[in-house]
């Protein structure tokens, strides 16, 4: 994406992967992974950081991508949802949304897979309550959240049982 | 979430098997979704993923004012910008074609045409008036804000009441008339029915204004290429391609095979996405003009400021009855604030006419009048958002009803069964004809789902201790499967139909093309289930394509909940002789008569003689290269068809019950249950159903309690972001009751019915009944939605006052 003065080289790991790409510093990191590395997978609702389609773990935390400049990111960890698995492949998480009906145009999905993540590293067997709580920041405006509360549930209840039997 | 099926034994027994056995079929079951995979993994693409080369980026200049002259624009700042490539203003765009919204072809309809970038007036607030074109978004709208504007404030018209009244300052001085349409219709003795009436009760209800707001906003990126004499291919978050290229080619100048519209993965619609806009226009016209592709993404602030509202609408409804109950007669008066442009192609009759024209929904009432008027108000355009004018007609039927059942001391839902029409096909007074629908049963259904008698003790119970519960009750009607007939039945004449294109490649696989779109209701998988049961093949073998003007038939589009029915028929009948074509051709290859041949699994079998078969694909091969020994019609058209469908009148129907808590200290609403019976007839994909159902209802939750797009007294636009219009969050909806029931549609194809806003047309007379309910010790009358803290306080003060609240503690 072409830029203004004061552009500067970003330096990150994005899903693993060093990546760098030129940023003024007013470019918000929703831009820069979608146009500056083509990780369109983020996806962007609102820009105010309200609807949480824009989430990603930033160093392993929820972060609104669309109120996070790229230059904040410098030297950090973005995790995004192509990183989830290998290609070809779905995480536990997002098989879970796909058993459980949680996504229709998906475009919400990414968001609340990355919130889903960052819930689950904290509180890996949370209440119905504590993920309706958590993913409060998410909006979706397909599901009636139905099926999106069904696959955490689902993962951490798989989560769980794996570790008791390993 | 609840769940629970009636579902045919057929489909019951294999609803939970992930792999169909041989034979099985597809339909009925809740396979996983064939799209899944790609838009969990970020492989989905939607509109802001498509680059261009060499694309430059809009951004528009927008009215800040309900209503003002455009004294001058001036675009030299901006274009001094370094990036700022162009701006363009009307002037730049004369060579247009005009915006013309047409609506249905009947009397008292008059047609509005606009420009797509405002002239002279700037109509409302987000009225677009300049575009920017710059080579980066973040230029863009740099250049956007130095685009200088001279403005000329005009009074706004605002109150959609006083704009019907003689005298008034016009909106479109053209027209000569801000009512763009007055309709109205009686059957039976209206007026000697509530002459006769023992009890007459007369509601006012106005529904308030919101949308759809998906969570992607609309976008398009054009481009003109010298191609063909200049052709323009449009990528476009459309619901109805083929739709939006026959309105976009004349307002562009140019014949429909110099325009393809491309609509790839959308990020949510729910119906705004079904509406031409004056973007849709600009940016290919602007990318003509610089010569090179242009990309718009909207804003969130444009899109709820300048995209589509709905629902805003003043009601008035009353009923006559007997002193026992029976309902005699219904007139109702429904007034659509109209907002400043007749939206295209679908006017503001979808919300108010469709209001008037089902009133009588399930009940045996046969003396019904209604009366809809359409006023031009300086705010947005209202147009087609997920349940459109039902909604508010279910509101101010129901609400009505209620209230009714309050005056004659009876049971609400008693008095709804004593009304109620029988499960038999059956004629409106208007002279829709329903195929048959689970009525009495639903409510009944959604009674016991709230545990009514129980319900009413712990209700008594929670007053004496100081709290507030109450449950509601919305049973309804809702014509899905749009076609040319329920159009008709709605005084909406017009055609509607889709075609859907089936092909046996010569490997066997099978290519359906169709012009509906998916964006969210699963058509990947769906319409995959149904061709493969159709033609006997595996699921994994069948793909469906869609979303390209190039590639496809003409086709209607995704809206008013048609495309289960229309796909499913359209389908069909493309299938059925392409099936008959590899039968035959089975029939040669394997010796015997083609009435002996069946297809199953992916093969053509003689019945009776096991191991007496070939494989689909050799038969395929066959039927392409097979020379002369094929029958002569797949030599002339191989093994592709293409078929058009048209259904009957069909109706799904059902009912909504919501159980609250109101707390009477902050005027919060706390909904515990919210039920929803559903009858769409035979379902596709359970799973798929439900998902429709549910969201559906948070739309529903929305609408009653959270969403309104709110303009200040001098036309200022207040819910300009999500921190002001406020969605339903996981912590609004609460655990779903759902249920259905499958009463087969006696006209469509498969017996199969729409679902897509039921539980939109539903839940918000529920909620609203629920909350009168909880606060009937106050005599509380609920007036609009949405039903904020604010507004209930209000009421509840106002009851405080005049001494009708009960005694505080």
């Amino acid at each position: 994406m072409e830029s203004r003065q004061g552009t500067v080289a970003v330096e990150l790991t994005v899903n693993g992967e060093k990546r760098v790409a030129a940023a003024e510093p007013r470019m918000l990191l929703t831009d820069f992974l979608r146009h500056g590395l083509g990780l369109t997978g983020t996806h962007v609702g609102c820009e105010q950081g309200v609807c949480g389609a824009c989430t990603v773990l930033v160093d392993g935390r929820p972060a609104r991508a669309c109120l996070t400049f790229a230059v904040q990111v410098e030297g950090g960890c973005v995790d995004t949802v192509e990183g989830m698995a290998e290609p070809g492949a779905l995480s536990d998480v997002q098989q879970a949304f796909r058993a459980e009906h949680g996504l229709q145009c998906g475009f919400c999905t990414p968001g609340m897979l990355a919130s889903t993540e960052a819930l689950l590293q904290e509180n890996p067997d949370p209440t119905d309550d504590e993920i309706r709580e958590y993913l409060s920041g998410n909006v979706c405006r397909c599901t009636g959240y139905q099926g999106i509360i069904a696959a955490v549930r689902r993962v951490a209840d798989e989560r769980k049982a794996a570790s008791r039997d390993a | 979430m609840t769940l629970e099926s009636t579902a045919p034994a057929s489909a019951a027994t294999s609803a939970t098997t992930p792999q169909p056995g041989p034979g099985a079929r597809y339909v009925g079951r809740a396979v996983q979704r064939v799209e899944d995979p790609r838009l969990l993994s970020g492989r989905g693409r939607y509109l802001d993923d498509i680059t261009l080369p060499g694309m430059l980026h809009a951004a528009f200049v927008r009215s800040p004012h309900a209503h003002a002259r455009i004294i001058s624009i001036d675009p030299s700042e901006a274009l001094a910008l370094d990036g700022v490539v162009a701006v363009y203003t009307a002037k730049d765009l004369e060579w247009l074609g005009p915006m013309v919204s047409a609506g249905p072809m009947r009397e008292g309809v008059v047609a509005q045409s606009r420009t797509p970038l405002a002239t002279a007036i700037a109509r409302h607030v987000g009225d677009p008036v300049a575009v920017v074109l710059a080579r980066s978004p973040y230029l863009a709208e740099d250049g956007r804000d130095l685009v200088d504007v001279e403005w000329e404030p005009l009074p706004p018209v605002l109150d959609p009441l006083a704009a019907l009244e003689p005298g008034t300052t016009l909106v479109d001085e053209a027209l000569g008339t801000n009512n763009i349409s007055h309709l109205e219709q009686s059957v039976g003795d209206v007026e000697g029915a509530f002459a006769e009436a023992d009890h007459v009760t007369r509601i006012r209800f106005h529904s308030g204004r919101s949308t759809a707001a998906p969570i992607e906003c609309r976008g398009v990126v054009a481009e003109y290429e010298d191609r063909a004499g200049g052709r323009y291919n449009v990528h476009s978050s459309t619901q109805m391609p083929h739709l939006l290229r026959m309105l976009m080619a004349p307002v562009l100048e140019v014949p429909e095979g110099r325009l393809s519209i491309k609509a790839p993965d959308v990020g949510g619609a729910f119906g705004l996405k079904c509406s031409m806009f004056p973007e849709d226009i600009v940016i290919p016209a602007v990318a003509r003009l610089a010569g090179r592709p242009v990309k718009w993404i909207e804003d969130r602030w444009e899109d709820l400021a300048a995209g589509v509202h709905s629902k805003d609408m003043h009601c008035t409804m009353e009923i006559a009855a007997t002193a026992d109950g029976t309902m005699t007669a219904f007139r109702g008066h429904f007034v659509t604030d109209a907002g400043a442009y007749s939206s295209i192609p679908f006017t503001p009759l979808v919300d108010s006419q469709v209001a008037g024209a089902y009133l009588s929904s399930c009940y045996g009432v046969q003396n019904v009048a209604y009366a809809v008027d359409n006023p031009l108000t300086n705010k947005c355009q209202i147009g087609a958002v997920r349940g459109v004018g039902w909604v508010p007609g279910q509101l101010a039927r129901e609400v009505a009803i209620d209230q009714l059942a309050r005056a004659l001391g009876k049971d609400p839902v008693e008095l709804r069964l004593q009304n109620m029409i029988g499960p038999e096909v059956y004629t409106t007074p208007f002279g829709q004809t329903y195929d048959g629908g689970s009525y009495t049963a639903s409510l009944e259904k959604a009674r016991d789902a709230v545990d009514y008698a129980a319900f009413r003790e712990r209700q008594a119970e929670a007053r004496e201790e100081g709290r507030y519960l109450g449950v509601g009750f919305s049973p309804f009607v809702e014509p899905t499967g749009w076609a040319t007939s329920s159009a008709a039945a709605g005084g909406l004449p017009n055609g509607f139909f889709d075609t859907a294109s089936v092909t046996v490649e010569p490997d066997g696989s099978v290519t359906v093309t169709t012009g509906l779109h998916s964006h969210g209701q699963g058509h990947e998988t769906t319409l995959a289930q149904v061709t493969a049961d159709e033609l006997g093949v595996p699921m994994e073998s069948v793909r469906i394509v869609f979303g390209d003007t190039d590639t496809s038939a003409f086709g209607m589009g995704t809206y008013a909940s048609r495309s289960a029915v229309l796909g499913f028929g359209s389908i069909h009948e493309s299938a059925v002789q392409v099936k008959d074509r590899l039968v035959r051709l089975a029939a040669a290859m394997l010796e015997t008569d083609h009435t002996d041949i069946e297809l199953v699994d992916g093969a053509a079998n003689v019945k009776g003689v096991p191991g007496k078969s070939v494989p689909l694909q050799q038969i395929a091969l066959f039927g392409y290269f097979g020379g002369p020994a094929r029958p002569d019609d797949v030599q002339r058209d191989g093994l592709t068809a293409t078929s058009g469908y048209s259904p009957g009148e069909t109706y799904a129907n059902g009912c909504g019950a919501a159980v609250v808590e109101v707390d009477v200290r902050t005027g919060q609403v706390r909904i515990e249950q919210l039920v929803a019976v559903e009858d769409c007839g035979v379902v596709l994909n359970p799973t798929i159903v439900k998902g429709q159902v549910a969201g559906a209802l948070a739309n529903g939750i929305g609408i009653a309690l959270l969403e309104d797009l709110a303009y200040e007294d001098n036309g200022e636009f207040v819910s300009g972001s999500l921190l002001h219009y406020l969605y339903p969050s996981t912590t609004e909806v609460p655990d779903l009751t759902l249920h259905t029931i499958e009463t087969p549609s006696t006209v469509s194809v498969g017996g199969v019915k729409g679902v897509g806003e039921a539980g939109t047309i539903s839940a918000p007379a529920a909620i609203v009944n629920a909350v009168m309910d909880a606060l009937s010790p106050f005599g509380v009358v609920v007036e609009k939605t949405p039903m904020t803290p604010e507004y209930l306080r209000e009421l509840l003060r106002a009851a405080e006052s005049n001494g009708s609240a009960p005694a505080p503690d």
